[in-house]
């Protein structure tokens, strides 16, 4: 079987011998190739053929020059030989000229067996391909993108796994969205090309984990022999590819709660040293030296902390600092670790950086992130994911600041409230300030303003638009319902928190 | 038959040998100015076979940088002591001169030699060349032929070498130590000798080439190929001079044609072949004239720099050469090692043969 072979093919073969065009038409392409030693031996009739000459031209210009003219004036399309990149200009533009596309071949033969295997010998350009993904199956990979990059590698192709939104992974190159765009997800195999000779052969990934992915080689130019073998490639790699997704996940949960539970420890420990917990932490990397600065992504309503994790880990890396990040409760916690304590303006940017992170996520992720502050030291470890914790927790109500907040844009009011806002504190609370919802609740609030006013009487009456008699005789009333001596300032903090959690 | 020249007729003669000078044998001004002395004229130019065969004859040419004559000047009687040494070997004294070399300045040189002798149209080349081994005379081997140089401050050589090569390479020597450029006398032949064994009529040839070229410089380039019975090659602007690796005095010089043709010119000591679009149009033993393109000026192969527009002009070969295949293969392209430039079939692979400095390139 022939076809036509194109210049773009060709080029865009991983084993054409080092090809480059010189000069001449860019867009050639021939049904026929003639390889010879020397342009003497080649056939009388080009009739459109390229010229593969294994020898180097004459160094002198002139018979280059003649060189070029007579592979032209005997019919020949295109002349791939060695050392053509020392073409002078003069050389190059009579080849130009007269429409002869010169190619600089490093290795002939190779080329040569490039052309066989493009024009007449597409099963064993196809062999040849599928027994490179077996090679590329047969070294160890880390991950999936260790494969991927195997792959490429191996076959001389860029790959990529890709769903309906865009790459996941790929390797060896960077698929053009355009071609993205042309692919059809439903058929089994599917050949997306775009005008300018981009083209992607996929595969559809039978994954229990993931649906929707396809997997498939891409290149520029490629023609319909090397499509056609790229598709069985990526036939071929998909089981292993799916497989090592699903290894890769399995990996990922069995590493999340290994690290989730030494996470869990070392809070647990509230920053004490414990040698154990410091030998887990440190067989993470997890440095408890240094400066820390923790962040907290919780869900506002049930989401899959694995998922999380990972989208969190995947966009760590854009921010330039020692980072890590495991699962914790419905969340994710995490942290940025410096050796050097940073300027206030690298915090600002860092912290801009997390909200970054924060809106990103919220992109796939109903969450609420806070942040802590910088600390230093295991202790300060602990503090800041406390703080972070806490700052989440606020975060969960705070809907005009894009569910963010940071501990140090925090009033310690709104921290306390944080603090008190559980389980056993509300209750008592209202228990506390049952017998003043008697009469609409006016004598809580004049309580609360009272509290507010540092128990003055002439600011409370202000703010409230009573008089001050009224006042002092609700107040009076208030003592007399609860029981509690409003000059002890511990009963006072206690009622005044009370209130704000009852009125909240 | 004998002809007269007048001195009104030397700035036409100067640019006729200039002409054959092929963009090499060196510029005529030093000559024009040596043969401005009004007492030479007339100057009566023979026939060879207007004359004796018996007589013995002498030929003088300058040798090596053409280039250093217009820093050093040439003294009065320049080539006295060579053909006075030369006849002292001879036996006898000289009764005509002739031109070693019938392109560039030394067509003018027997007018400067000959003094009471007679003044032959006949010399040994018909054109410029580079080598003294490509002199009409010791390509045919004709026995008997000495030669007599400067070796500088007065000294002369007298060379009688059985081989044509010892001979220039003997000569080119002496000049190197004579500083660079000098004189060299042939002599122990004579008239009859030349009627076989040289190029007859360079002289009246060059005369018709520069009245042509004169009367038609402003001429369109078709019309003045016309006048100079020759044709136009191409015409462009030189858009790059690439050296060859082998020989440094080779250069290859791109010319962009007017229509974009991707034109050519090869140059050694002097202009050996033109090109057009990788097909050889021209070489030598034909005369490959380069003219500035706006000026008209006939240029050597040093003056051909990056830019500038040149035409290209095509004369016929002296048919001398390419009488006998074994005289055109010491003059086609392959002499100089240049593979692929030889015009004519079947005479390649003569490659590397010889490879002389040039009789007026750089000493």
């Amino acid at each position: 079987m022939t076809e036509r072979l194109g210049l773009g093919a060709l080029l865009a073969h991983p084993a054409n011998g080092g090809l480059r065009l010189i000069a001449g038409p860019p867009d050639a392409g021939w049904s026929e190739v003639a390889i010879e030693s020397t342009e003497a031996d080649l056939p009388d009739e080009g009739a459109d053929r390229l010229a593969i000459l294994t020898a180097p031209p004459p160094d002198s210009p002139w018979q280059q020059d003649a060189l070029v003219r007579r592979t032209r004036d005997r019919g020949y399309a295109a002349l791939a030989l060695p050392h053509a990149d020392g073409f002078g200009t003069g050389t190059r533009t009579l080849a130009d000229r007269l429409g002869l596309a010169i190619l600089h071949v490093d290795r002939p033969m190779v080329l040569a067996k490039a052309c066989w295997h493009l024009l007449e010998a597409r099963d064993a350009l196809s062999l040849e391909v599928v027994r490179k993904v077996a090679q590329s199956i047969e070294y160890h990979a880390e991950g999936l993108r260790d494969l991927l990059r195997n792959l490429s590698a191996n076959v001389g192709h860029g790959i990529a796994l890709v769903d309906s939104e865009g790459v996941l992974s790929e390797a060896g190159g960077h698929l053009d969205p355009a071609v993205h765009a042309a692919v059809d997800f439903a058929p089994w195999v599917d050949i997306a090309r775009t005008g300018d000779g981009g083209t992607f052969a996929s595969v559809r990934v039978d994954s229990p984990s993931r649906e929707g992915l396809r997997l498939g080689f891409f290149g520029t130019g490629l023609g319909e022999a090397q499509v056609s073998a790229l598709a069985v490639a990526a036939e071929v790699a998909m089981p292993a590819v799916a497989a090592r997704i699903l290894i890769d996940e399995v990996a990922d949960v069995n590493d999340a709660s290994v690290s989730s539970g030494v996470l869990r420890d070392f809070v647990d420990l509230r920053g004490a040293p414990e040698a154990d917990v410091e030998r887990r932490m440190l067989e993470r990397g997890w440095r408890t030296a240094g400066y820390h600065l923790g962040f907290r992504i919780i869900g506002r309503s049930r989401l899959d902390a694995l998922q999380l994790l990972r989208f969190v880990t995947g966009r760590l890396g854009d921010i330039p600092a020692d980072s890590h990040a495991t699962t914790s409760g419905r969340g994710v916690s995490g942290w940025l670790t410096f050796v050097e304590p940073p300027t206030p303006t690298q915090v600002e940017s860092l912290i801009s950086a997390l909200r970054d992170l924060h809106v990103a996520c919220r992109r796939s992720f109903n969450v609420a992130t806070g942040v802590g502050s910088l600390e230093s030291g295991s202790t300060g470890l602990f503090t800041t994911l406390n703080e972070a914790t806490d700052a989440a927790r606020v975060a969960m109500g705070r809907s005009a600041t894009g569910w963010f907040v940071r501990v140090d844009g925090l009033g310690l009011e709104q921290l306390l409230l944080a603090w008190t806002d559980n389980d056993t504190f509300v209750p008592a609370a209202q228990s506390l300030l049952a017998p003043l919802q008697e009469g609409g609740g006016e004598l809580l609030t004049t309580l609360a303003a009272y509290l507010d006013h540092e128990s003055g009487i002439a600011p409370t009456a202000a703010a409230l638009g009573l008089h001050r008699n009224t006042v002092s005789s609700r107040i009076q009333r208030v003592q007399e319902l609860l029981g509690i001596d409003m000059d002890d300032p511990e009963a006072r903090l206690a009622l005044h928190l009370a209130c704000r959690v009852v009125r909240h | 038959m004998a002809r007269t020249l007048e001195l009104a007729q030397l700035p036409a003669l100067g640019r006729g040998f200039s002409l054959l000078g092929s963009g090499g044998g060196g510029s005529t001004t030093m000559l024009e100015l040596l043969l401005a002395d009004p007492s030479l004229w007339p100057i009566t130019i023979h026939d060879v076979r207007d004359l004796d065969p018996s007589l013995p004859c002498l030929g003088g040419a300058f040798v090596g940088s053409t280039m250093l004559l217009g820093e050093r000047l040439v003294g009065d009687g320049p080539f006295d002591e060579l053909i006075a040494a030369a006849e002292r070997w001879v036996g006898e004294p000289a009764a005509a001169v002739c031109s070693l070399e019938g392109g560039g300045m030394n067509g003018l040189t027997p007018m400067v030699v000959a003094g009471e002798r007679m003044v032959l149209d006949a010399d040994l080349t018909g054109r410029a060349v580079p080598g003294l081994d490509q002199m009409s005379l010791l390509v045919d081997q004709v026995p008997g032929v000495i030669a007599t140089c400067d070796t500088g401050a007065g000294g002369v050589m007298l060379v009688d070498a059985r081989r044509p090569v010892d001979l220039e390479t003997l000569i080119r020597s002496a000049i190197v130590q004579a500083g660079g450029v000098g004189g060299t006398v042939f002599a122990g032949f004579t008239v009859g000798d030349l009627v076989e064994h040289a190029v007859h009529g360079s002289t009246e040839r060059a005369l018709r080439l520069g009245e042509g070229y004169l009367a038609t410089r402003s001429a369109s380039l078709p019309e003045l190929a016309a006048a100079l019975h020759g044709r136009v090659l191409g015409q462009g602007r030189i858009t790059a001079i690439e050296p060859d690796a082998r020989d440094p005095h080779v250069n290859a010089v791109d010319v962009e044609g007017m229509h974009g043709e991707v034109h050519r010119i090869v140059t050694r000591s002097e202009t050996l072949a033109f090109m057009t679009d990788g097909r050889l149009e021209a070489s030598a033993p034909s005369i490959i004239v380069t003219l500035d393109a706006v000026s008209r000026d006939i240029l050597e192969v040093t003056d051909l720099t990056m830019s500038r527009n040149v035409a290209v002009i095509e004369l016929p070969a002296p048919g001398w050469w390419s009488a006998d295949p074994r005289r055109l293969r010491h003059v086609m392209p392959s002499v100089y090692g240049l593979a692929g430039l030889d015009g004519l079939a079947g005479l390649g692979g003569l490659a590397g043969l010889v490879g002389p400095t040039g009789l007026d390139g750089a000493a």
